[in-house]
Formats: structure tokens, sequence, C-alpha cells
């Protein structure tokens, strides 16, 4: 216990906080922060809403304690989510791993303090859901202390179970695929299989249920017979979350106390089975996991002179820059896949429902149609906008290098030329998701080639804004300090910055052009002149201001 | 050509790494940087080489000040660092192309280079291989070929001797040889003054960011007249107070 302590404090201490406050850059530290605040409390606003507005409409038929229990459930099933990465990034691809290994450390010690660290880390994503779930509930059901006290007990326990799951799909995973050749790649390709099966499974099961009145008809005998019978559908989502609801709703009675305890029981046996099984599973899963493959042989002529076939130099940095960004599994889910996967993943729930022809002819007869053309156009360019913001290429351009940004010190390349090329892979990849999104609308709706003219010309602007915005968010405040690559990217601010800007942008646009009620072509025109004027401002502050920021960064 | 002037620099405002460090690295030379870990080597390699900005005091490279002339500055050296772990998913090949293309390197020129250079430091099999899969010596042959692609005039190499195997060892030092006898400067930092007495036609020899001697062997023996071996005259000259 002593060494799992130890090893939790060294840890903790070489991890570098999400943002990091250096001398002089506070104020931009503390913009950012406004920035993001300003993004996340409007949701955060409107989620206590919707909460109290539920509240006050299931407190009629007695189902109240649903919101518990679907709240815990739904954040349980996101810190599942989100504990697969910080898992893999934490106990696996950490630089500190290979000094651990050789010390003598029992599994139990390094798994303790890799699990308490990963478990703070979704303490921080709990905070965000839990918090006003729990305030908004005890405030409208007029709780007393012991609810409050209550409650902080059962936010620390609920992220503990999710965890333990995660750990294990992921100790496994690692253990069976710990294979000798091209691990890399064979870990990247199952890790997809996985996701494709499980979204395969879940559009097919949606499929089922959706539209069937026997789903319906269940649900009702529920509500009618039982008080808060509703909770124990919902907490379905998730193992043990009806535990947390439970001992929260009529909090202080023996029988609250007595489901609080058998949460407890439940995250402690998850734990205890955790330490066990990853006794066996770690070890194995997670040496070699710097081995790479080298084949030792000459390289023949031919391919050795396609290789040192002579670039430009911007094009030979782009070139790099994306190399990296495929060959780095960290980089590859973040940035590279994703930018191609969440097009496709957003297909799933349009095709998992059976009533979705019907909806989609609907929205095709009218999207087209005057002054909703225009709002179409205008809805388009959002998303577009969006899609570019949640891809994390250009935002992390800076702080993907890592220990390694000195060398763009030294190579006799202006730091415009490598600004410039930074921004290369993040056009393309962000051009690559409007690109599918499009074929995906087209697909469906039977676009005129007008629409997917303007649709197109009127969001290459909005691509190449929210780019400029990464890079220039990134020069401001890049975490170059990390141990594992997966840092640079989730534990990292940076990434929020243009997300919030997007969907501020995007929603500005679309009320915009609802307001005016402008044509299509006006409503492209507009986008193309604004943005193009906010992108000519924006290049700039790249190329003049952007060299000087560069420089001052010291790695 | 390498020159300071006045150079200071901190890293905390208090302790000085580099201090008021004044250094000529003439032409035609190999001038081996000396001194104990922590003496300020590193740091003032890299602000010789526009990594780190010194608080004071200029740094030219054959006359073109690394500031204001920066772009000429960082085409005049090939510079090593003491740590090679870098560009680890690029395969030996791709790293070395990125170079000679950033560096712009001829095309009629590059591949006969790339050759000789792998030849020469035992390489010719790893090209192909990512750099992840090199040995730590394997990867500062590789940083070393990344360096020379480009047939820089002034090299500036930081521990290059460190981790690298007797024969890759001798080549460099050979290397280093041939490009100061042929009219060109190599500066070097070691801590191992067997390599600095054996190579080196000049030392500079550094404690606590502050040059305590610079000249040959000879005029270090001579300034101090002492004939105790060069080891106890070193430990004598960076004695900590
Ligand atoms: N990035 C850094 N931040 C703070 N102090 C540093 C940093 N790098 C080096 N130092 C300090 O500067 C001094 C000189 O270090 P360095 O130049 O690396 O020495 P050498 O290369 O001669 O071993 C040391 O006292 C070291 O602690
Ligand atoms: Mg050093």
């Amino acid at each position: 216990m002593n060494k799992v302590l130890i090893l939790t404090k060294m840890m903790m201490k070489n991890a570098e906080p999400a943002w990091r406050v250096e001398k002089g850059s506070g104020w931009k530290t503390a913009l950012l922060l406004i920035v993001i605040a300003l993004g996340v409390l409007p949701m955060i606003g409107s989620a206590v809403l919707v909460i109290s507005e539920l509240y006050d409409g299931l407190a009629l038929i007695g189902q109240q304690g649903a919101i518990l229990g679907f709240g815990v459930a739904m954040t349980s099933l996101v810190i599942f989510l989100f504990g697969i990465l910080y898992v893999l990034s934490v106990f696996y691809y950490s630089k500190d791993v290979e000094h651990l290994l050789p010390m003598p450390l029992a599994p139990g010690h390094i798994l303790g303090a890799k699990f308490t660290l990963a478990l703070v880390y979704e303490y921080y994503t709990a905070v965000v859901f839990l918090g006003p779930l729990f305030i908004t509930f005890g405030v409208k059901s007029g709780a007393g202390i012991m609810y409050y006290l209550l409650a902080i007990l059962v936010f620390l326990v609920v992220p503990v179970l999710p965890l333990v799951l995660a750990a294990l799909v992921v100790m496994l995973f690692m253990r069976f695929t710990n294979v000798k050749k091209y691990k890399e790649r064979f870990r990247i390709i199952g890790g997809l299989i996985g996701i494709g099966i499980v979204v395969g499974f879940q559009a097919l099961f949606q499929r089922q249920s959706s539209g069937s009145e026997f789903g319906m008809e269940q649900i009702q005998q529920m509500l009618l017979t039982q008080e808060n019978g509703l909770l124990g559908f919902v907490t379905q989502l998730f193992p043990g979350s009806n535990l947390a609801a439970l001992a929260l709703i009529d909090s202080g009675t023996w029988g609250s106390l007595g489901y609080l305890f058998a949460f407890l029981f439940v995250a402690i046996t998850g734990i205890a089975a955790f330490l066990y099984a990853g006794a066996y599973l770690y070890f194995s899963g997670v040496m070699g996991m710097s081995e790479s493959v080298a084949k030792r042989k000459e390289i023949v002529d031919t391919a050795f002179a396609k290789l040192v076939q002579k670039r430009p130099a911007m094009l030979a940095y782009a070139l790099k820059e994306w190399r990296m960004l495929w060959r780095t599994p960290a980089f590859l889910m973040n940035c590279t896949l994703s930018s191609i996967l969440i097009p496709i993943l957003m297909l799933i729930p349009l095709l998992s429902r059976r009533d979705s022809g019907e909806m989609i002819s609907f929205i095709q007869t009218v999207m087209q149609k005057g002054s909703v053309a225009g709002m179409s156009i205008a809805i388009a360019f959002a998303a577009f906008l969006i899609m570019g913001a949640m891809n994390s290429t250009s935002v992390t351009a800076i702080s993907r290098e890592g220990q390694g940004f000195f060398t763009n010190k030294l190579l006799p390349m202006p730091y415009r030329d490598i600004l410039l090329a930074k921004l290369f892979p993040g056009l393309v990849l962000s051009a690559v998701s409007m690109l599918l999104l499009l074929a995906e609308a087209v697909w469906f709706l039977q676009l005129s080639p007008g629409f997917i003219i303007l649709a197109i010309v009127s969001g290459i602007p909005g691509l190449i804004f929210i780019n400029m915005v990464g890079i220039l968010v990134d020069l401001q405040l890049p975490k170059l300090r990390w141990s594992s690559e997966q840092e640079a990217i989730k534990q990292n601010l940076n990434p929020l910055f243009p997300l919030v800007l997007g969907l501020m942008a995007g929603g500005l646009v679309v009320l915009a052009s609802f307001s005016l009620g402008t044509s299509m072509l006006g409503t492209a025109l507009g986008i193309i002149v604004l943005f193009t004027l906010i992108n000519i401002f924006l290049y700039r502050l790249v190329v003049t201001k952007g060299p000087g920021w560069l420089e001052q960064i010291e790695g | 050509m390498i020159e300071l002037v006045n150079v200071t620099k901190s890293y905390n405002g208090i302790i000085k790494a580099v201090d008021q460090m004044n250094l000529t690295v003439p032409k035609g030379e190999i001038f081996g940087f000396l001194g104990p870990n922590g003496a300020g080597k590193t740091t003032t390699i890299k602000m010789i080489t526009g990594i780190t900005r010194p608080d004071h005091g200029e740094i030219t490279i054959n006359g073109k000040n690394i500031r204001s002339e920066a772009l000429e500055a960082k085409r005049q050296f090939g510079y090593v660092p003491d740590s090679p772990d870098l560009f680890l998913r690029l395969k030996g090949l791709e790293y070395v192309s990125f170079m000679a293309d950033i560096y712009e390197v001829p095309q009629e020129v590059r591949g006969k280079r790339i050759l000789q250079l792998a030849d020469r430091f035992d390489m010719k099999n790893a090209l192909g291989d990512p750099i992840q899969s090199y040995s730590h010596g394997m990867r500062q042959k590789i940083m070393i070929m990344g360096a020379l692609i480009h047939q820089p005039e002034v090299w500036i190499l930081d521990e290059p001797l460190t981790g690298l195997d007797p024969k890759s060892s001798f080549t460099l030092k050979e290397m280093m040889r041939e490009h100061a006898d042929s009219g060109r400067s190599v500066f070097f930092s070691t801590h191992v003054l067997e390599v600095a007495e054996k190579l080196c036609d000049r030392v500079g020899i550094i404690n606590k960011g502050k040059i305590l001697f610079s000249g040959t062997f000879a005029e270090l023996r001579e300034h101090f007249q002492s004939d105790v071996s060069l080891e106890s005259l070193f430990l004598e000259l960076t004695k900590h107070e």
C-alpha cells in the first residue's frame, strides 16, 4: 500500500496538468479558460433547466428517482469510454512504464498507482456531469445535509466501476494482441474491429427496439405499478448505477444506507477483481511496448531512388507531419481516423431507425425550397465547421512535437513556412470529413448539383478558418511536456477552444440566415465574403505574429 | 568559425547556467568543450544553434548572427543533439531525406552522399527501418547522418561519442579530423578527458557557466606550470569550492 502511494505521488508530480501556467502566460490561460467557460456554462445552464423540468414532470407520477439513475448510468458510460483511452495512455503508452518495469514492484503496486491516476482524471469528467445533476436534484427535492454528504461519497465511487471495466477490457485486449510483428498495426485494426462490432450490435439493437409498441406498453405498465419503477429501466444502461441512485433517493434512511454499502461493496469487489486479473494480464501485455519491426535489409535501388526524391522544403515538412500523424497510434486515433470515423458514426442513428425513410423524404422536400434552402446551406456550413473543430490536428500541431519541438528552431526554414506546412494535414483531414459528410447527404437526400457546389465553396473558408484558429491557439499555449502521446491531445485544453468557437460561429451563421431569410446563393455568398475577410485577418496574424510566437516557445 | 561575445543565460533568473561567456572557435580546428555535468555545455550549444535565446550577448557563426540572420546562420552548421530520441516514427532514410529537403541538397548528390555516410557508419541495412527500432548508438548515427547531409561548414556535436561503438567512434573522430583539416570547424562537447586530449586542437574548460581556460593542451600545461596528470589538473580546475 505504501508503495502504491509513493508511486501515485511520483506519477502525479510527473504528469503535467492540462494547462501549465508559465511566467507571463497566466493571462493567456485565463483567457482560454474564460472562453471555454463561456461555451460550457450555457450547456450546464441548459442541463440544469432540463433536469429541473424533468424533475417536475416525473415527480407527478412519482418517478423522479429515474433522473438520478439515468444521470449516473450515462455518466458511467461516458467514464467507461474515456476510461479506455485513459487506461491505454496511463497504463501502456506512458513513458514511465519502461522505468517502472525493472524496479522490484509487484504488478499490484504499479496497477494501484496507475489506477488512482486514471481515477483522478475521471473525476474531472464526472464532476461536469454529476455536479449539476446532484445539486439540481438536491435543490428540487429539498434534501437535507445528509443528501449532500452521501452525494459526495457516491460521486467519489461512481467512476470506480466503469474504470475497472475499461481496464479489464483494455488489459485483455493488450494481453492478447501482444504479438511479435506489426504489433501497433495489429492493435489498431483490432481496436477498429472492436468498435465496429459494438456499433453494429448497437445499431441492430436499436433497430429492433425502436418503433415497436411492445417496449412502450411495458414501460407504461411499469410506471403505473411501482414507485420509481422507471429507475430500474434506465439504469439497465450500466450495471451498479441503480444502487448509486437508490442510495441518494430517500437519503439518510436505513434503506438508503443499505444501498450505499451495496454500492461500495460492488466497487471494492471490482477493484479486487481488477488487481487480481491485472496480476496475470498487465505485465504480459505491457512488455515490449516500444518494440518495433525491423527488417535490417538493404533498400533496393528503385525504392531508394524514390525515397530520396527531392521535394520543396515546405512539402517535405508537411509530409513529415503527415507521416507522424498516421504512424503514431495516439495521433492516428485522435486526429487522422477520427476525421473519417466521426462522419461515418453519425450515420448510425439514421440507419438504425426503421422510420428514418419517411423522415428523410420529408427533410428532402423541405430543405431545398425557397428560404429554407438558404438555411440548409448555413446548416451544412455549420456542420462542416463543427466537424473541422472536432478534429484536433491543427490545434495540437505544436503540442504534438513534445520534447522534439526544438528541432524546429534548428532548421533553416522560416517559421512562417513551418506554420503553414503545419496547417496542411489539418486542412486535408477536415476537407475529408466535409466531403464524407456531403457524400452521405447526397446519398440520402438527392441534393441538387447547385447545392453541392455552394456547400463546398462556402465550406472551404470555414475549414481554413477553424484550422487557423487551432494553430493560433496552440501557438499561445502549447503543451510540450507530456509523458505519452495521448496526453498531448487528450489532456490538453486547447482543442476545446476551436470547438466552442466552431459551435458559436456555426450557430450564429444559422441564426443569421434564419432571421435574414436569405436565399441559397445569398447565404453562400454571405458566408464566403465574411469568412474570407476573417481568414485574411487570421492569415496576416499567422504570418506576421506567428513566427514571433513560435520563437518564444521553449521546449 | 563560431564567436560568442558576452553571452549570458539563466533559466530561473537566479543561477546563471552560462555566465558572460566569450569564446572563439577558429576555422580549421577541432575545438573541445570540456566540463563536468551541469557545467553549461549543452546550454551554450543550444544558444549557438538558436534553440534557446541568450539573456545577453551576441553569437555569430561564420559571421552570421544567429538572431538577426537566423536562416543564413542555420545553414552554416550541422548539429547533433545530446539525446537522439527524435523522429522515432520515421524510417532512417525518410529522416535523412527530410533533412536533405529542408537544407535543399541537390538531387544529383544526395543519393550518393546518403550511401557514403551509411557505408561509413555501417547503417545500410537499417535505413529502411523505423528509427524506433534502432539502438541508442544507431539513433545517434542517423542523427549524425541527418546533420551532415548538407555538408555544413561548421559541425556542432553535443557529446557525440558517448553511445557509439569503437568502430563508429573511430569513424566519427576520423571524419572530424578530415573536416577540420579541410579548413572548416568542429565544435563538440565532452566530459571525457582522454578523447579531448587525443582529438582536439584546442579546448575550452567550462565550469558553472564560466570559461576557466581556453587554448591548446600545451598552453594549459604551461599556464598552470604543472606536470601533474591532466586528470588532476582538470579536477583541480573544476573543483567545487
Ligand atoms: N531546461 C532547463 N531548465 C532549467 N535549468 C536547466 C535546464 N537545462 C539545464 N539547466 C541547468 O543549467 C545548468 C547547465 O546545464 P547543461 O548546459 O545541460 O550542462 P551540461 O551539458 O554541461 O552537462 C545546470 O545547472 C542545469 O541544471
Ligand atoms: Mg549536456
